[in-house]
């Protein structure tokens, strides 16, 4: 099959299920706290309750609400998680480590910023998606500058000397800044941690990807794409061990760092729609948003611990 | 070696002395990191036969900052007010134990990256610190305390890294844990993840 085709299958399996978990009847999602029923947008208080109530005491500007993921699939999630855990542990770090141990760290952080920089359409797209006019100029400049001066790619000249900042925005983001909640987790084999949502936008972002069509043939697509997911976890050795080092129950403690960090990238995204702190900036005084903005980085291999 | 410690003692007392001065939350962190680091950069403290030496002192600084009980308080969410006095206890401990554990290499592995303090947000009695931990290779690891005024200190009761909030992704793991096979059973398995640590650390 070519990739197109691929991608439209996928697509119409993930939109199946989605469309049977939202119209099955009675709701798959167990009556219990931990579970609140499946909502678009932001869950209602009440649904919430049992989960973010964190105090006694008022929230002020200081607090930050987060809403909990529903997790139907759980049993079906639980299991993928021991596989997607043995896959680290078995293949995916000694390949990695052994590949960490051939090349240095700046030729690896060059392979993740010259795949990154190919995959600008997909962060262009969507801050036009978004109305983040500023954030899709700015990758356009990225483009320009590092595809010339960064040597194809390899070295980020854009951040390194005029403080541009890669946009991390994906598909997934669009539709939450869209008002799409996360509707459920799926923990998918390989890909590891996603949402209902994010399941979509990863669909969305590879038909935006000029891999998949650069790449027509599917063995040498997923060639690519594994010789990246190895680059990039050579980068991120011992995250995974130490999320499951600080956990109880490293499966829910993975669900919900997941749930977390893509939430806050759609709030500070849905608020926000401007790049991070640039040197271009007025100087002289801290700016609150700038600094918020400034903890938003580079952690775009999230989806595959 | 005994004037090593001697500079050491005069530095802590000179740190002490001046953290009844600083009243910004991010002065009193700053305050904080900076005695931590200074024991990890210490000659004095250094090698495998001073580690539970230095262990302990880190661990002391850490908890004259962290608010242990409002962190577990927490995490625990709805399900600590049913609780009885000496199982709040009991819970803290296991609590700040596991955080510790988790945490204290992290910190031990410590190998003179940057530390820039971003700035703060003062709400009334409650604020929040942000930091960044720069690498050598100039990788950025944003850091958000937040803190709860008590006296004329500024205690953490959560961290966020890169918007996960710590407290936030406990409390979650305990309320599923609670609900699926009750409190007893989180505390059954608080205390086999310390036994199973334990029984690492003694081995290497």
């Amino acid at each position: 099959m070519k990739i197109n085709q691929w991608i439209l299958v996928l697509s119409g399996v993930i939109l199946t299920v989605i469309h049977s978990l939202v119209f099955a009847s009675p709701p798959i999602s167990s009556p219990s706290a931990e579970n609140p029923s499946l909502t678009f947008g932001p869950a209602k208080p009440d649904q919430q309750a049992a989960i973010s109530v964190p105090s006694q005491s008022p929230a002020g500007a200081v607090e930050e609400p987060v809403e909990a993921i529903a997790d139907p699939l759980e049993p079906v999630n639980r299991v993928f998680f021991q596989f997607n855990d043995k896959l680290y542990f078995w293949v995916l770090k000694p390949v990695a480590t052994g590949y960490k141990a051939v090349f240095p760290e700046p030729v690896r952080v060059g392979v993740k910023n010259f795949f990154s920089n190919v995959t600008t359409p997909i962060r262009f797209v969507n801050c036009l998606l978004q109305g983040n006019f500023r954030g899709a100029g700015n990758e356009t400049v990225r483009l320009m500058l590092n595809s010339t001066l960064g040597l194809a790619g390899f070295l980020d000249p854009a951040k390194k000397e005029l403080k541009i900042e890669k946009q991390e925005e994906d598909f997934g983001q669009t539709l939450g800044v869209w008002g799409i909640g996360p509707l459920l987790y799926i923990e998918w084999p390989i890909l590891g941690a996603s949402s209902a949502r994010d399941s979509v936008g990863y669909v969305g972002d590879l038909a935006l990807d000029p891999r998949t069509y650069l790449i027509a043939s599917v063995p040498a697509n997923l060639g690519v794409r594994s010789y990246e997911e190895i680059n990039d976890h050579s980068l991120t050795l011992g995250e995974y061990e130490d999320l499951k080092k600080a956990a109880v129950d490293p499966y829910v403690a993975k669900r919900d760092a997941f749930n977390q960090y893509r939430q806050n990238k759609i709030k500070e995204r849905g608020k926000t729609p401007q790049p991070p702190a640039s040197r271009r900036e007025p100087q002289g005084f801290p700016s609150v948003q700038a600094g918020l903005q400034e903890l938003t980085k580079d952690r775009s291999s999230f989806y595959s611990f | 070696m005994d004037i090593a410690r001697w500079i050491l003692g005069l530095f802590l007392a000179v740190v002490m002395n001046t953290s009844a001065l600083a009243e910004n939350p991010k002065d009193q962190i700053k305050q904080t990191t900076d005695r931590i680091l200074s024991i990890l950069t210490d000659p004095s403290h250094r090698g495998a036969a001073k580690a539970e030496e230095r262990r302990k002192l880190i661990r002391k600084a850490v908890d004259e900052r962290f608010d242990w009980e409002e962190m577990a308080q927490r995490a625990l969410g709805i399900h600590w007010s049913k609780r009885t006095p000496e199982e709040k206890k009991e819970f803290v401990r296991l609590f700040e134990d596991l955080l510790a554990r988790a945490y204290m290499d992290k910190i031990e592995g410590y190998s003179g990256e940057r530390i820039v303090y971003a700035g703060e947000i003062i709400d009334g009695d409650r604020a929040r610190a942000n930091v960044k931990i720069v690498t050598s290779r100039n990788r950025e690891i944003p850091l958000e305390y937040r803190l709860l005024k008590k006296g004329s200190q500024w205690l953490v009761y959560d961290i966020s890294i890169e918007g996960v909030s710590l407290v936030n992704n406990y409390r979650t793991q305990f309320n599923s844990i609670i609900l699926k096979s009750g409190y007893e059973d989180l505390v059954k398995k608080l205390k086999e993840k310390r036994s199973l640590e334990e029984k690492k650390e003694a081995k290497s």
